[in-house]
């Protein structure tokens, strides 16, 4: 099962070596040219010449936590890597270094708490990570400085066709596109699994500079808020609504001619979309479209609840749709459907 | 200029939506270029080949803006900014969208003036129903807030978007001239400065200046207890010393200041801390480029009208003007 192999594996930005290898195994029997770049954005070619050059993107990191000290009495210290909201860590379990070691980040119990502490969020100096260790020197013999956690979470179908993990944004994308390099397309297809976006899009825009695309389109996780009390305006997308189009994020403004071209693929093959209606966010065609002389493209997103936390929640019917979405917008740009 | 001024702020242009006002400033100055086009972030150029380091003159044709996110059953609009934006200085507003639907800017009014958020305004289209709404406007359509330009003085001019249409004058002007004295220079008025210089970037990259400079308005800080800012209206243009995004080389400023001595315009410094500017784009792009700023005075920039000083304009065209005519000499 591809999205749980994938979100299951460990990869925060910058330590991508185990996702990477894993989508290596997954996509090489279906691919011309395969490499990688300095950075570690692993690039997947086929061999068509002819047609404009299309990059599909999607990101292998995750957030992610950072040993960066040793308490005398064996607790670790963390610093977050990306984005992650304090008050989402307290009590989760983690695994730590490329061994996976068990941990839980610890904090003081409510019984312990004043009044006054019981009303304020922990911060992240507040908390630690718990390895069982006696003290310093046992710890040391397992976890090195630098070292780094993820979510100790289990991929499961849940509900209604739904399923939780940890890191659908974005192995969410990553199973979009190793499924789309797995399909036969006559236009210049280049797949680029990007590192570090989490970080600030560090991957995608050195992969724009490489892969000089005259399309890109990244694939992602994004923001979903369909919950109680949400006014529409503030649910940015809607599980099981389909995949998301953007047409601003913190990083883009939509090229309204491609943005057009995709809701008119999407309408010609009922496929269901959604617009992401919330500026905050972005994804990797953030850097993408300034790379060069400029990038013509979009972002496909699968609405996911509880991003960037530790069990995530997405619509497995989004994520077939956008399969199908991006699968149907190759092969139209492929039959001349639009002209740059 | 005051007229080529006022056409020009007539203009609907919030960024990502540059692409019709191009087709107008690239009119002004087609005639004398080689070629013209417009690029795929929506950046307006003209290049002129000619004798000499190639010159490009840079002039944001964008301005900040809002865009539809939702549209409510009752056929209200809500709207994220494009670029920033002060929730409270909407309120009451009228919004003109790309396509020329007119809305007025509410508010929630449950919400105090200083807890005000985007996310409490709404616009109102007149529209009954969502369906109504969505025959006249769609999500990602974007609007700027309307204001006339109007003439305060013989001199002082306010309205919307001046910042940066003066700039784009400017250019237009120093543009032609320099292109009919045969010299090697391009103008490109640059899409998307308002939400991060993106334009500027990528242009910068096309056109590998040997010399960059950018036109833009700078605040003016004469007014009832401004924060300290030395730059007055109708003392001259400014010349970039640094902003948040640059720290202009010590020879392109030299040049430029030599260059206001030449043409007998009294000038200013810019300092501008806070201050974004498509010059750091530009620096940055490629291997570097040699870039420098040459900025007039605006009261109320980043606020729905600004005001300006048509000698100040008049006499930053004549300073970019000689910069351009002795650079490299």
């Amino acid at each position: 099962m591809l999205l749980k192999t994938l979100t299951e594996a460990m990869g925060p930005s910058g330590f991508e070596d185990e996702i990477r290898n894993l989508i290596r195994e997954e996509v090489s029997p279906h691919v011309a040219k395969m490499y990688t770049d300095v950075l570690g954005s692993l690039y997947c070619e086929n061999t068509v010449q002819t047609g404009p050059r299309i990059m599909l993107d999607a990101h292998m990191d995750e957030v992610g936590l950072m040993i960066v000290h040793i308490e005398e009495n064996g607790l670790l210290r963390f610093k977050p890597i990306g984005g992650i909201d304090p008050r989402v860590l307290v009590s989760k379990p983690v695994q730590i270094g490329t061994e996976k070691r068990f941990g839980v980040i610890g904090a003081k119990p409510i019984h312990l708490q004043s009044p006054d502490e019981r009303t304020k969020p922990l911060g992240i100096n507040q908390l630690y990570i718990d390895i069982g260790a006696k003290d310093k020197k046992d710890a040391e013999q397992v976890v090195k400085l630098g070292d780094v956690c993820v979510f100790a979470t289990r991929y499961e179908e849940l509900g209604d066709n739904c399923a939780k993990a940890k890191s659908f944004d974005d192995r969410v994308g990553c199973a979009i596109l190793i499924e789309t390099l797995k399909k036969q397309f006559q236009v210049p297809l280049v797949g680029a699994f990007t590192v570090q976006e989490e970080v600030g899009l560090r991957g995608a825009t050195a992969a724009g500079y490489r892969v000089q695309p005259d399309i890109a389109i990244a694939l992602e996780g994004t923001v979903c808020f369909d919950v109680v009390g949400a006014p529409s305006h503030g649910q940015s997308t809607v599980l099981g609504g389909g995949p998301a189009l953007t047409v601003q994020d913190s990083q883009t403004i939509a090229d309204r001619a491609f943005l057009e071209f995709m809701i008119s693929v999407a309408e010609k093959h009922n496929i269901p979309y959604q617009l992401r209606r919330v500026k905050g966010g972005s994804n990797d065609f953030g850097a993408i479209h300034k790379t060069r002389d400029g990038v013509i493209g979009g972002g496909i997103s699968v609405p996911v609840r509880y991003i960037h936390a530790p069990a995530q929640i997405i619509s497995l019917e989004d994520y077939q749709n956008a399969i199908l979405l991006t699968e149907a917008i190759v092969r139209a740009i492929s039959e001349g459907g639009f002209t740059i | 200029m005051k007229d080529l001024i006022t056409q020009l702020a007539q203009a609907v242009a919030p960024s990502g939506s540059e692409r019709q006002f191009q087709e107008t400033l690239l009119s002004y100055v087609k005639d004398l270029a080689d070629e013209v086009k417009i690029d795929r972030l929506g950046n307006g150029i003209a290049r002129k080949h000619g004798d000499g380091p190639h010159i490009v003159l840079a002039a944001h044709a964008d301005e900040q803006g809002v865009m539809v996110i939702d549209i409510d059953d009752h056929g209200f609009l809500r709207i994220i900014g494009i670029g920033e934006q002060t929730p409270s200085l909407l309120v009451g507003r009228s919004v003109r969208f790309t396509n020329d639907e007119i809305g007025v800017v509410g508010a929630e009014d449950d919400v105090k003036v200083q807890d005000l958020t985007l996310d409490h305004l709404y616009i109102d289209i007149g529209a009954a129903t969502k369906e109504e709404a969505q025959k006249r406007v769609h999500i990602g359509l974007s609007g700027v807030v309307v204001e006339p330009v109007v003439s305060l003085t013989d001199h002082l001019l306010t309205g919307r978007a001046l910042d940066n249409r003066v700039g784009c004058a400017i250019a237009i002007e120093a543009f032609r001239e320099a292109a009919q004295k045969g010299l090697n220079v391009s103008v490109v008025f640059t899409a998307q400065n308002a939400v991060g210089a993106r334009g500027a970037k990528t242009a910068a990259y096309q056109l590998e200046p040997d010399f960059a400079i950018v036109i833009d308005a700078t605040p003016a800080g004469d007014t009832p207890e401004a924060s300290r800012n030395d730059i007055q209206l109708g003392a001259g243009p400014a010349v970039k010393i640094m902003d948040s995004s640059t720290i202009v080389p010590i020879a392109v400023k030299d040049h430029l200041i030599e260059s206001a001595e030449r043409a007998g315009v009294q000038i200013q410094y810019e300092v501008w801390t806070k201050g974004r500017s498509d010059a750091g784009n530009i620096q940055l792009s490629v291997d570097g480029i040699l870039v420098g700023g040459v900025s007039y005075p605006a009261r109320y920039t980043g606020r729905t009208s600004t005001v300006v000083d048509l000698r100040d304009a008049k006499a930053a065209l004549d300073l970019v003007l000689e910069a351009v005519r002795s650079f490299g000499q």
